[in-house]
């Protein structure tokens, strides 16, 4: 019996440690999830705290075998993709389905191809081996790219953002599958043709898109027609989705990509008690990240690291600089992305909980020297989160991609109104500096259909008709349509902040988004062509960007830029005008410009020698 | 460009009471045409075209409203520090107490942008800001105004 005791005493005290350490990390801005790693190997087989993974463990307290650390990753991996599914918005998709599709299914091969050709020789594997490893390392993790963003209060554009999270929701089953077949084809030996890895392939999607929709559909429908207690419902999407997972890959089907398709139905329908259900599961992916993560630091022994980490390192070197990028670019040539969001998409292929799970595809099957494709994923997970954990935000700044920040959303409650006509309650604490304050309480400005109803002063209620101005840590009680939550936020909740007003990258001048290219070329001795004159800014701005616009797009104008401010959908609502727009890094580096000319002149001469 | 290229110390209005961005903009409309020897009405017509296509309220309290006049020969700015802030719609909901009016020539072009951009830059600078916030004398502000353009260009 004191076995269970001990056992729960040091799971429970360790991941508590996470947390505190986690909240220690984030004022100093390290990354999480490396922080978490590096509390699993102190705890573990040859740290202080001697837990150990596997037969070779010598502290009193173990997990016998890789089949527990395997049922627990899955459990894990579950949780991070259904909360991943429950965040991704409709509007991501509209934004970034494609360009997402074809990174995580050409781009995780590209990456996996290209990473494979590296470590094969420098790890001395078979080239299967290589590709392998390059398997296991191919897919990314969104949720450590923006947890990295938000802890340093950067915000990036609707595309990065819905590009990199999409991307990394749908490459995890692609590359679960690419894994399991090279190890399946290490271990048999056998050499199935093309046509059978499609047919499995396209048997896995099919029955993951199948199932997941079904039972995602099912499991909402189940949830809003029960009666419960209220506690009881984030319990039922919970099992419902670890269901749905494990009945898919019973049946041979992707149940990662099942999860991923649950998440999405059920956080974009209207889902009862959907706050509750967000929240706990929110709360549970978080678990599982750090589950995750000290179960890596656990099962990792750093004596048998050492001997590996120099061609190790090289592998994940050539992952972030080289394979990485390629897949980058050649995945996102059609979509239209300009440089920097290119190279910021590449910088940012974050690797993180996925890698370390496949790694233990190789153990299970108990292929010979697996040991080392756990060694590999775990040095290029902790390179990658390292290296490019700690440089996302000064790299989004360097590319110019960087957007202000909205108002603090921590600083905001919020209630769904269960007849509210798709209006919500928010209370906010009222920042110091917040531009509310300088507002007459009866003037303030507040977007359409919404309404202040009530205010709190140190606990009291104000009248709201003697009310002259709000005051700093005032609570307001409004109703808000979910749309202007934004606003709301910029009003009541953005302190003033440092002493110097940056440069707001959406441009200097507001612009009405309706106002005629013409009056706009006239006012400022713009070039508009004749046929350009009367169409409206929005209009003229969606056509020349030849893509759905997001906030921070620009397009050149004249000297000047014209910059996307808002969008209602697919719509440009405020438009912004950038009258000193700042070269960017790789501006100079557009070939087709740089060629143009001598390819004309080229032209030119041969022309002439025709004649 | 330099502030001092667009503004005169005759441009500066030390201390303007006005209860809203109308009355704000017909002031400087009044100041500008008598300095550009304009219309007032005039003036405050562009001003008020200009404000229809977007708030001139650029942020932290600052409004740069501007518009081209045909029968200018230069460029000209008035600045006014507003006694109360006033509503000026501007971009991040804050209220407005400083103010740069500037009148270009239809045939400026790209020194409308230049003369835009550099007032622009100004009043990102916050150190400056808070000066011209704290003084009300008018010789004061427009050394403020005219210092900064000397070292910001350097």
């Amino acid at each position: 019996m004191d076995f269970a005791h001990r056992w729960l005493l040091a799971a429970a005290l360790l991941i508590i440690a996470s947390i505190l350490a986690g909240k220690l990390s984030s004022r100093v801005g390290a990354p999480l999830l490396l922080v978490f790693l590096g509390l699993g190997m102190v705890a573990g087989e040859e740290g202080l705290g001697g837990i150990g993974f596997g037969e070779s463990a010598t502290g009193g307290i173990a997990i016998r075998d890789v089949h527990t650390a395997y049922l627990i990753g899955s459990a894990a991996l579950t949780l991070i993709l259904l909360d991943g599914g429950i965040r991704t918005r409709r509007a991501s998709f509209r934004l970034a389905l494609w360009p997402s599709l074809a990174l995580a299914t050409f781009g995780v091969v590209i990456t996996a191809a290209i990473t494979g050709l590296v470590a094969a020789p420098v790890l001395g594997m078979s080239w299967l081996g290589g590709f392998l490893v390059g398997a296991i390392l191919a897919s990314t993790d969104a949720a450590a790219v923006f947890l990295l963003l938000h802890q340093r209060g950067g915000r990036t554009s609707e595309r990065l953002d819905a590009t990199l999270e999409v991307e990394s929701g749908i490459n995890d089953p692609v590359a679960v599958f690419l894994t399991a077949s090279l190890v399946g084809l290490i271990a048999t030996g056998a050499s199935p043709s093309g046509i059978e890895i499609a047919g499995d392939l396209a048997r896995e999607m099919g029955l993951g898109l199948v199932i997941g929709a079904g039972g995602g559909v099912l499991l909402l429908r189940l949830v809003n027609r029960l009666d419960l207690a209220a506690g009881l419902y984030p319990i039922l999407v919970l099992a419902g989705a670890l269901a749905i997972f494990a009945g898919t890959q019973l049946a041979e089907g992707s149940g990662y990509l099942a999860v991923y398709l649950t998440g999405i139905i059920l956080g974009n329908a209207r889902l009862r008690a959907a706050r509750l259900i967000g929240r706990f599961i929110d709360g549970m992916a978080w678990l599982a990240q750090i589950v995750l993560f000290l179960m890596l630091g656990l099962f990792v022994s750093p004596s048998s690291l050492l001997s590996e980490a120099g061609p190790a390192l090289v592998v994940a070197l050539a992952l972030m600089l080289v394979a990485r990028p390629v897949a980058v670019w050649l995945c996102l040539t059609p979509f239209r992305f300009t440089l920097p969001e290119r190279a910021f998409i590449a910088w940012v292929g974050l690797r993180g909980a996925v890698p370390i799970f496949l790694a233990m595809f190789p153990l299970l099957a108990g292929l010979p020297g697996s040991a080392s494709f756990f060694n590999v994923a775990f040095i290029a997970v902790l390179a990658s989160l390292a290296l490019q954990g700690w440089t996302v935000a000064p790299a989004l700044r360097w590319l110019g991609l960087e957007l202000p920040a909205v108002g603090d959303e921590s600083e905001r409650l919020d209630f769904d109104l269960p007849a509210g006509h798709g209006r919500e309650v928010a209370v906010y604490r009222v920042a110091a500096g917040a531009p509310a304050l300088a507002h007459d309480f009866a003037t303030l400005p507040l977007p359409p259909r919404s309404r202040v109803i009530a205010v709190l002063r140190e606990g009291v209620v104000q009248h709201r008709e003697s009310l002259e101005r709000l005051l700093p840590r005032d609570l307001v009680f409004a109703i808000v349509p979910p749309e202007s939550f934004e606003r709301l936020d910029r009003l009541f909740a953005t302190g003033r902040r440092g002493t110097a007003a940056p440069r707001d990258p959406l441009g200097d001048l507001p612009l009405d988004a309706a106002a005629k290219v013409g009056e706009i070329a006239d006012l400022y001795g713009l070039p508009a062509a004749v046929e350009d004159r009367d169409k409206p800014l929005a209009g003229f701005m969606r056509r020349r960007l030849h893509r759905s616009p997001s906030v921070g797009d620009r397009i050149h104008f004249g000297g000047v830029d014209l910059v996307v401010r808002a969008v209602a959908g697919d719509r440009i609502t405020e438009v912004g005008l950038d009258l000193e727009p700042r070269a960017l890094p790789f501006e100079r580096l557009r070939l087709r410009t740089a060629l143009r000319r001598p390819l004309l002149s080229l032209r030119r001469l041969l022309r002439r020698r025709a004649h | 460009m330099d502030i001092a290229d667009l503004l005169t110390p005759d441009g500066v209005i030390a201390s303007l009471r006005a209860p809203g961005k109308k009355q704000v903009l017909q002031e400087l409309a009044r100041r500008a045409a008598s300095l550009a020897g304009l219309h007032e009405r005039r003036v405050f017509e562009v001003l008020l075209e200009r404000e229809r296509l977007g708030s001139t309220g650029i942020g932290m309290g600052v409004a740069i409203p501007h518009g081209r006049v045909a029968e200018l020969t230069r460029l000209y700015g008035v600045f006014a520090r507003l006694e109360r802030p006033i509503d000026f719609a501007a971009i991040d909901d804050r209220p407005v107490d400083l103010v740069f009016l500037l009148l270009a020539p239809e045939s400026a072009g790209a020194d409308h942008l230049k003369a835009l951009a550099r007032v622009s830059r100004l009043f990102r600078n916050a150190a400056i800001c808070e000066k011209l916030r704290g003084t009300d004398n008018k010789d004061a502000l427009y050394a403020l105004l005219t210092d900064g353009s000397a070292s910001a260009a350097a």
